[in-house]
C-alpha cells in the first residue's frame, strides 16, 4: 500500500515535474528580475547600471527612484486609465459578438458543431500580424468598405470620417483578433448545459428572456469569466495593434512599456510598468474573487 | 567505430565550411544580390545575413548577449555606443587599402575620431517626402518643415499627414523648425518643440515608421516626415505602379538629421580576416555604387560617383549640394536621463486628445469607475445571493 502510494506520488511528480520546471524556469525566474531591475538604475547605453560601485560618483545599487518617477507623474496613471478602458470596451464588444455565436453553435446538430469551431480557429492559421494589416487594407479610405460607410454616413448629413489610424481602428483590431478566444469558452460552457433545464423552465412558465436570464446566462458565468480574462489581459498589454492601426493618440500601455525597453533604453522604468501592470490587473482579479467568495461564506 | 570515424569526419568537414563563412548583421534590404554574389566569388566564402528593422533592435539584440556577427552596420550614435561598451575590435587599415575612397568630409567624424573602430558605408536623411501633383494643387510649400508643424497649411492636408514614431527623429526636426540643434539637450528648448507637436498633431493622421512608403504609394498619405531611402522606394513603387501621381522627397532649408551607417567589426566575430575584406570590398567604388543605385542611399565614396546612375547622382535630396550639408547634423545620443526625460514628453505627446482634453479624461475615469462598480457590484450579488437560496 504504502509502495503504492510512493509510486503514484513518483508518477504524480514525473507527470507534473516538467512543466513546473518550466515555469519556474522561464517565467518565474524572469519576473523575479525585473523585479530586481525595476529597483536598479539604468546602464548609460541601455540595459542596467552595474548592482556593485565600479567607479566613484556613478549611480550603483538599488533604489526607489523609478517607482518615484511614475508616481510623481500623472500621465503614467492616465495611459492606465486609458489601457484598462480600451481592455474593458474590447471585452464587451467581444462578449456581446461572441455570445451569440457560441449559443447558436452549441444548439445546432451535432454533426456541425465542430465544424463550425474550426471554422472560429481558422483565422489562427495566419500570421496575426497579416491579419492586421489586412485590416489596414480593409479601413483604408480608397477601400469599397471605407466609401461605403462614408456614403451611408452622407445620407445622414455626416461628413466623411477616416477610419484608419483611429481609436474605432485600434478597437475593431482588438475584437477581431481576440473574438475566438471569447467564442471558445462560452461555447465549451453552453454546450454542456442540459436542454431539459430549458424545458421545465418553459413548462413552469417562463417566455424565452427569462429563461435566458434566469437559467441560460447565471449557468454560462463560469464560461464568461474565462472568456472576459482571455480577452481583456491580452488586451491590456498588446502593443502592435495600436502601432499599426492607430492614430495620434492611440498609445496604450503596451507601447509604453516596448518603448522603454527599446526606443528610450530604459529598462528599470520598463520593469516598473510592467510590474504596476501586472499589480493593477491582479488587484482587479483578486478583489473580484474576494467580494465572492465573502459572499459565499455568509 | 566506423560511424564514430564517420562522424568525426562530418564534423570536420562541418567546420570547414564554418570556417569560410562571413556574418553580417545588416539593416533590412540594405546590400544589393549582385554585390553578395560576387563578394563571395571574390572571397570564396559564404556571406550569411541576419537584419535588423532599427538600430535599438540591434543594440538590444546585442545587449542582449547575440554573438557570432562579424559585420555590423550600426547608424553613428549606435557606432558610439557600441565603441563605449567596448564591444568593436579596432580595425586594420593595412587591410583597407581602399579606405581613401571615402570623402574625407565623411571621415574623422566625432564618434569615432581617427576612424579606429567604424568605416562609412551609406548615408540617409530624415526629410519630408511627398505627393507632387496634390501639393502642388494645393499649393503648399516643399521646402520647409513648416508644412508639417504650421496648421495653416495642415489645414488643407488635415489626415493626409504622417510622421515617425520616432521620439528622437520627430523632435529633431521639430528643433530644426525652431532654429536649434538636433543635439541641443535644453530642457525648454525642447519643451518648445514638444508643444509644437502637440499643436500639428490633431492635423496628423499617424505616427508611423513603416507603412507610410505604402501609404505614399497608394495616395492615401500625401505628406510624409521619414527617410530618404524610404521615399526613394516609394517613388519607385508608384512609378512601377504607372500611379497618376509621382513621390518626390526634399531636404527642408531649416535643415534636417543626417544619418551615416558604418561598418563595424563585433568583438564577438570570428573571421576578423574575412571582416576586412568584406570592408575593403565594399569600398571599391562599383560596389559601393550598387548600393545607392539599389536602394538611393546617398554613399560617401567618392569612387562610386562614376557608377552611379546620373538620375540619382544628380538628385540634390541624396547628394545635397555644400550649402545643404551645412544644415545637416548628426544625431548623437543622449545620456540616461536626457532619455527619461525625452520619453516623458514623447508619452505626453502621444497621449494628448487636443488642446484641451479634460473632458476626454473625466468621462473616461468615470466609465471605467462604472464598469469597475458593475463587476464589483456583479460579484457581491453573486456572492451573496448563492448561498441564500442554498437555505431556503
Amino acid at each position: 500500500m504504502i509502495n503504492l502510494l510512493n509510486t503514484t506520488r513518483v508518477t504524480k511528480w514525473l507527470v507534473s515535474g516538467p512543466p513546473f520546471l518550466y515555469l519556474t524556469l522561464f517565467f518565474l525566474l524572469p519576473s523575479l528580475i525585473m523585479v530586481v531591475a525595476s529597483f536598479r538604475y539604468p546602464g548609460d547605453y541601455g540595459g542596467l547600471a552595474p548592482l556593485f560601485g565600479v567607479e566613484p560618483g556613478k549611480e550603483t545599487g538599488l533604489t526607489l527612484e523609478t517607482y518615484r518617477f511614475f508616481f510623481s507623474d500623472f500621465i503614467y496613471t492616465q495611459i492606465f486609465i486609458k489601457s484598462f478602458g480600451v481592455a474593458m470596451a474590447s471585452t464587451l464588444v467581444c462578449l456581446l459578438m461572441a455570445y451569440p455565436l457560441a449559443l447558436l453553435i452549441a444548439h445546432s446538430p451535432r454533426k456541425h458543431r465542430d465544424f463550425m469551431v474550426l471554422l472560429v480557429i481558422l483565422p489562427f492559421a495566419s500570421n496575426f500580424l497579416i491579419r492586421v494589416y489586412a485590416w489596414m487594407i480593409i479601413l483604408g479610405p480608397q477601400s469599397a468598405f471605407s466609401l461605403a460607410v462614408n456614403h451611408l454616413l452622407g445620407w445622414f448629413g455626416i461628413a466623411p470620417v477616416p477610419l484608419l489610424f483611429s481609436s474605432f481602428a485600434v478597437l475593431v483590431g482588438m475584437v477581431y483578433v481576440h473574438l475566438p478566444f471569447m467564442v471558445l469558452p462560452l461555447y465549451t460552457n453552453l454546450e454542456k448545459h442540459d436542454p431539459v433545464l430549458l424545458d421545465a423552465a418553459q413548462d413552469l412558465g417562463a417566455n424565452a428572456w427569462n429563461r435566458f436570464w434566469k437559467v441560460t446566462w447565471p449557468l454560462s458565468l463560469p464560461g464568461v469569466y474565462s472568456g472576459a480574462a482571455l480577452v481583456f489581459i491580452p488586451v491590456l498589454g498588446m502593443f502592435a495593434i495600436p502601432d499599426i492601426l492607430g492614430g495620434t493618440g492611440d498609445i496604450l500601455i503596451g507601447n509604453l512599456i516596448k518603448d522603454q525597453f527599446l526606443g528610450t533604453r530604459d529598462w528599470p522604468f520598463g520593469s516598473t510598468l510592467s510590474i504596476m501592470l501586472t499589480i493593477a490587473v491582479l488587484l482587479l482579479a483578486g478583489i473580484t474573487a474576494m467580494i465572492s467568495r465573502q459572499g459565499v461564506r455568509q | 567505430m566506423r560511424t564514430g570515424l564517420l562522424l568525426v569526419f562530418l564534423l570536420a568537414s562541418g567546420s570547414a565550411l564554418a570556417a569560410d563563412e562571413l556574418h553580417l548583421y545588416n539593416w533590412n534590404n540594405y546590400i544589393s544580390e549582385g554585390t553578395v554574389e560576387r563578394f563571395e566569388k571574390f572571397c570564396n566564402c559564404k556571406l550569411v545575413q541576419d537584419y535588423y528593422g532599427d538600430n535599438e533592435e540591434m543594440l538590444a539584440k546585442l545587449a542582449a548577449g547575440a554573438t557570432g556577427y562579424d559585420i555590423i552596420v550600426p547608424t553613428q550614435n549606435a557606432v558610439d555606443s557600441l565603441i563605449k561598451q567596448n564591444a568593436l575590435k579596432p580595425l586594420d587599415k593595412s587591410l583597407l587599402p581602399n579606405l581613401k575612397n571615402i570623402n574625407p568630409e565623411y571621415l574623422n567624424l566625432d564618434f569615432d575620431p581617427g576612424n579606429k573602430y567604424s568605416v562609412p558605408y551609406a548615408y540617409s536623411t530624415t526629410v519630408i517626402g511627398y505627393n507632387e501633383q496634390k501639393l502642388q494643387e494645393l499649393g503648399l510649400p516643399i521646402d520647409t518643415w513648416a508644412v508639417i508643424f504650421e496648421p495653416e497649411y495642415l489645414t488643407k492636408v488635415k489626415g493626409r499627414v504622417t510622421v515617425l514614431d520616432s521620439q528622437r527623429e520627430l523632435m529633431a526636426a521639430a528643433m530644426r523648425y525652431l532654429g536649434y540643434s538636433i543635439n541641443d539637450t535644453d530642457e525648454e528648448k525642447w519643451k518648445q518643440a514638444r508643444d509644437l507637436i502637440i499643436r500639428a498633431k490633431p492635423y496628423w493622421a499617424a505616427f508611423n515608421a513603416q507603412s507610410y512608403i505604402k501609404e505614399l504609394t497608394v495616395g492615401n498619405i500625401w505628406l510624409a516626415h521619414g527617410y530618404s531611402n524610404d521615399f526613394f522606394q516609394a517613388a519607385l513603387d508608384a512609378k512601377k505602379a504607372a500611379r497618376k501621381f509621382t513621390i518626390n522627397w526634399r531636404i527642408p532649408k531649416e535643415g534636417a538629421v543626417i544619418g551615416m551607417d558604418n561598418m563595424v567589426v563585433h568583438k564577438s566575430g570570428p573571421r576578423q580576416d574575412l571582416a576586412h575584406k568584406f570592408i575593403n570590398f565594399m569600398l571599391e567604388g562599383e560596389n559601393s555604387a550598387e548600393l545607392t543605385n539599389f536602394i538611393g542611399a546617398g554613399n560617401p565614396n567618392a569612387a562610386a560617383l562614376p557608377y552611379i546612375k546620373p538620375e540619382i547622382a544628380q538628385n540634390p535630396a541624396i547628394f545635397p549640394n555644400p550649402e545643404t550639408i551645412k544644415h545637416l547634423e548628426f544625431m548623437k545620443d543622449l545620456d540616461r536621463k536626457q532619455r527619461r526625460v525625452m520619453s516623458r514628453m514623447w508619452t505626453e505627446i502621444k497621449l494628448k486628445q487636443g488642446e484641451d482634453d479634460s473632458t476626454y479624461w473625466k468621462g473616461l475615469a468615470v466609465l471605467l469607475g462604472l464598469f469597475v462598480f458593475a463587476v464589483l457590484g456583479l460579484a457581491a450579488y453573486k456572492g451573496l445571493a448563492a448561498p441564500r437560496r442554498h437555505a431556503t
